[in-house]
């Protein structure tokens, strides 16, 4: 099928846009005749497709295929490098086949003479204006230019530069830190231009010249700035694009993949992540329709080089003068378990954002044999007065699917920056938003979030109207066909947060969606460990622990700064336990170091309930070991050994606690909606002031956690925003 | 030629390496056993090794003890076999003192078993 018109994408004027959907909705109204489908042949094999196919689809389907470099199934069709020109018969040129529909009873022969000679002329055109740089180029391997020259080019040159003129030069462009450009190797497949202004929404991209001037840039010198700019280095069939902090470092056959989880947002997206002699050298991303398509946001591709900086590489103990010392495994395993044992049940534990599902469970096991229930994650969710808001795990998921985001036909984002908490999340909204007529609303801050929304203003009150469905936007979200409520978890983590959780938890009950099943109530997670945890029973927020004063606390890489030196007793205990010397490391007086997620086998949940696991691609650098044998170990010496020693023993454990946390890649259905809203609606209480976000431009993306803290490049990244927002 | 395939099929698939039955193959197991014992004074000797005749000759013991539950006849060869070959690079002094002390294992270290060692060790 084509793509429709990208009108929204490009219309930006609100009166044209208004008269697209009015025009849109009427034909929608009509009810559509299934399309007949017609027949054509491939290469003389039949196949049937529905009218508006085009050759390279039609193609595809019977497992043809027909070679192409501006051509992308995600973005819209260029048809400008020619490389997919095929015959067809009875016509007298060969057709482009990503852009031409198939007619009826057509002859394809996608391997003719006339075919391949088009396609020999196409390359012989590209090769002439294309460096010879293969073997200092970082494409080299995984180049589509190189591999379609060896399938489909010629075997001999024409090309003789008698004059010693050279080819066509191109000036490089700087755009960051991040993509490295040049510009010579360039084909002009535009996918980087259509990329940017179709899903990234930043229209900086585009073609100056005609020709053999031709060139793309950004026509002044400015950088590409969005979250999701990583993605036009997987996108150039050519090196001209290429990774930045990743250049000149390996080729792709001396690298090992393993398949892997980001953790770096709550959305859990797939990644491949290279290796080579015992580090992570690049991540790029994998597919998963159901999470990031093929897209990768900036912070999971590029922190990477963060996981080798400010690593925990030896246990620590704090020595009587306040240094810190490095020990042995076995002092510090006792060290620590003196104190435990000492603690009596005054021990708690406190999970920050990269914590997975085995080093949870383990924690929560040693804290309850030792007499605590004193477990908590970082981040607040409302909850009260017995009646707790995480009972229902509805109440705290992405109900409706990440991919049913783009679904829907109203959403209403409420004190979150989904660009920026969950760059993936927004470009599901922004396909809906350019695709399918979504209309977004947001109450926060006003943000640049890439598409046209209505700012509904930040201050709390308007939650309130809208609860009460005093506010216009309450009647529009009643009549909706698909409403969707996103909250952000930073809104609910607010003090007055359960005032949120009970006016649009409800609210969203009472909506009657077209259909029974769609979910209107969202809430958008920020720590990848947040589901797992409170799935598995840790409460959230810190005041419990803080109210009870414990003796030993846990950190379970807890860097976000709920727990401080001012908030905990003087004569407390504290053991760190993670990968990263952040902020939760300075108040230790124990550290454990732990594995980061690249380094271990583990479970995560995302924000819409999925579990998943990570795979181990490197070790665990000096003596770090996984999260959850630290624990088992020192419940050992502590005494109350835990009844797991391996991974599958620890995974049926996660079974018996919670299912579904190692049916991995599944959703799992949620359910008793209405008792969670009336759960909620009892916790009354009075919204106050403004709502705000925490990431307001590109600048606060960027670091987030304790790996993007530690990656240099990340550093880099802010330093350029900064820069180009103060001269911009 | 209907009766030769079934005999043929038998020596097929037990086709003897020395022995063709189990007293032979005990016969075998005693004569290298004999022979091990009668070179102990030997090796002690000539190889130097801080070992005593009697620690040789429980070391020796221990070794045909350890295949005690080996009832095939064919793998009784195998092992006779190699028992000749250790033999006659001990008797021929092909072997050197490092080998035969080897048949001790002192500085091979058992791994860790239990999981708490495991861990101290960095091993999974």
């Amino acid at each position: 099928m084509l793509r429709v018109p990208l009108t929204r994408a490009i219309c930006l004027t609100h009166s044209s846009r208004v008269l697209v959907t009015a025009s849109a909705r009427l034909q929608s109204n009509i009810p559509a005749k299934a399309p007949e489908k017609v027949e054509v042949f491939i290469d003389d094999q039949p196949v049937m497709v529905a009218p508006g196919t085009t050759v390279l689809q039609a193609a595809a389907q019977i497992g043809v295929e027909i070679p192409r470099f501006c051509y992308h199934e995600r973005l819209a069709v260029a048809g400008n490098c020619r490389m997919c020109l095929v015959e067809v018969e009875k016509s007298p040129k060969p057709v482009a086949a990503c852009a031409m529909p198939v007619m009826k009873g057509w002859r394809i022969k996608t391997n003719s003479e006339m075919t391949r000679k088009a396609r020999e002329g196409v390359m012989e055109f590209l090769l002439a204006n294309h460096p010879l740089d293969c073997p200092i180029c970082d494409q080299g391997g995984e180049c589509d230019l190189q591999d379609q020259a060896m399938v489909f080019g010629s075997d001999r040159s024409r090309f003789t530069d008698i004059d010693h003129a050279g080819k066509r030069a191109v000036e490089d462009k700087d755009i960051g830190p991040l993509v490295k450009t040049i510009m010579t190797r360039c084909i002009h497949c535009t996918r980087c231009i259509r990329f940017a202004s179709e899903i990234a929404g930043v229209d900086d991209f585009g073609t100056t010249g005609r020709g053999n001037e031709m060139q793309v840039g950004t026509y002044v010198e400015k950088l590409f700035l969005t979250e999701l700019s990583g993605n036009v280095i997987d996108l150039c069939p050519v090196g001209a694009l290429t990774n930045k902090p990743y250049s000149f470092s390996a080729r792709p056959w001396e690298v090992r993949k393993i398949d892997s989880i980001d953790v770096l947002d709550a959305l859990g997206s797939n990644i491949v992540v290279s290796t080579r002699t015992g580090e992570v050298l690049r991540i790029l991303p994998r597919e998963n329709e159901d999470i990031n398509e093929e897209w990768l946001s900036d912070k999971s591709r590029f922190a990477c080089d963060g996981l080798k900086r400010q690593r925990l590489i030896t246990p620590m103990l704090r020595k009587p003068n306040g240094e810190l010392e490095a020990v042995e495994w076995e002092t510090a395993l006792i060290g620590v378990a003196q104190a435990v044992q000492n603690a009596g049940d005054k021990v708690a534990a406190v999970a920050g954002s990269l914590v997975d599902a085995e080093q949870l469970i383990a924690v929560k096991d040693l804290l309850n044999r030792l007499g605590s229930e004193l477990l908590c994650t970082e981040q607040k969710f409302p909850t009260a007065d017995g009646t707790s808001g995480t009972d229902f795990r509805s109440n705290y998921l992405l109900n409706s699917s990440i991919a049913a985001c783009e679904e829907a036909d109203l959403v209403l984002l409420v004190g979150t920056n989904p660009r920026y908490e969950a760059p993936l999340l927004n470009t599901r909204l922004r396909k809906g938003y350019v695709h399918k007529e979504q209309d977004i609303a947001l109450i926060g801050p006003k943000v640049d979030l890439s598409y046209r929304y209505e700012h509904l203003g930040n201050s709390s009150s308007i939650v309130q109207d809208i609860a009460s469905g005093k506010h216009p936007f309450a009647q529009r979200l009643k009549s909706a066909k698909r409403p969707l409520v996103i909250v952000g978890a930073n809104a609910l983590s607010r003090s007055d947060g359960k005032a949120f959780l009970a006016g649009l938890h409800s609210f969203a009950n009472q909506l009657t969606p077209e259909d029974k099943n769609w979910k209107v109530w969202n809430v958008l997670q920020t720590n990848a460990s947040q589901v797992a945890a409170l799935d598995m029973g840790y409460k959230a927020g810190v005041e419990e622990i803080v109210a009870a004063g414990p003796k030993v606390l846990f950190l379970l890489g807890a860097d976000g700064g709920a727990i401080n030196k001012d908030n905990i007793p003087k004569d407390c205990f504290v053991v760190y336990l993670g990968h990263h010397g952040d902020n939760g490391a300075p108040l230790a007086h124990a550290i454990l170091p732990g594995a980061a997620y690249t380094e271990k086998q583990a479970t995560y949940v995302n924000t819409e309930g999925r579990a998943q696991q990570t795979l181990v691609a490197i070790t665990p650098p000096g003596m770090a070991r996984d999260d959850w044998k630290i624990i088992r170990a020192l419940s050992e010496v502590i005494g109350t050994s835990l009844p797991y020693d391996n991974l599958d023993e620890i995974r049926d454990r996660l079974e018996d606690v919670a299912p579904h946390l190692v049916r991995y890649g599944r959703l799992e259905e949620n359910n008793f909606y209405a008792q969670a809203a009336q759960l909620a609606k009892l916790q009354a209480s009075s919204l106050q002031g403004d709502i705000d976000v925490k990431q307001r431009t590109l600048a606060d993306f960027f670091m987030t956690d304790s790996i993007s803290r530690a990656s240099p490049t990340m550093a880099k990244c802010v330093q350029a925003v900064k820069k180009a927002q103060a001269t911009a | 030629m209907a009766a030769k395939e079934p005999v043929k099929r038998v020596i097929q698939q037990v086709r003897p390496i020395l022995s063709l039955d189990r007293d032979e193959a005990r016969r075998r197991v005693l004569n290298l056993y004999k022979a091990w014992y009668r070179t102990i004074p030997f090796i002690v000797d000539k190889f130097d090794i801080p070992k005593s005749e009697e620690q040789c000759k429980s070391k020796l013991r221990e070794m045909f003890l350890r295949h005690k539950e080996v009832s095939d006849v064919r793998v009784i060869d195998m092992l006779v076999i190699k028992g000749q070959m250790e033999l006659k690079e001990c008797t021929k002094q092909w072997k050197q003192k490092g080998h035969v002390m080897n048949y001790w294992q002192e500085t091979v270290e058992p791994k860790p078993a239990d999981f708490l060692s495991k861990f101290m060790s960095g091993q999974n």
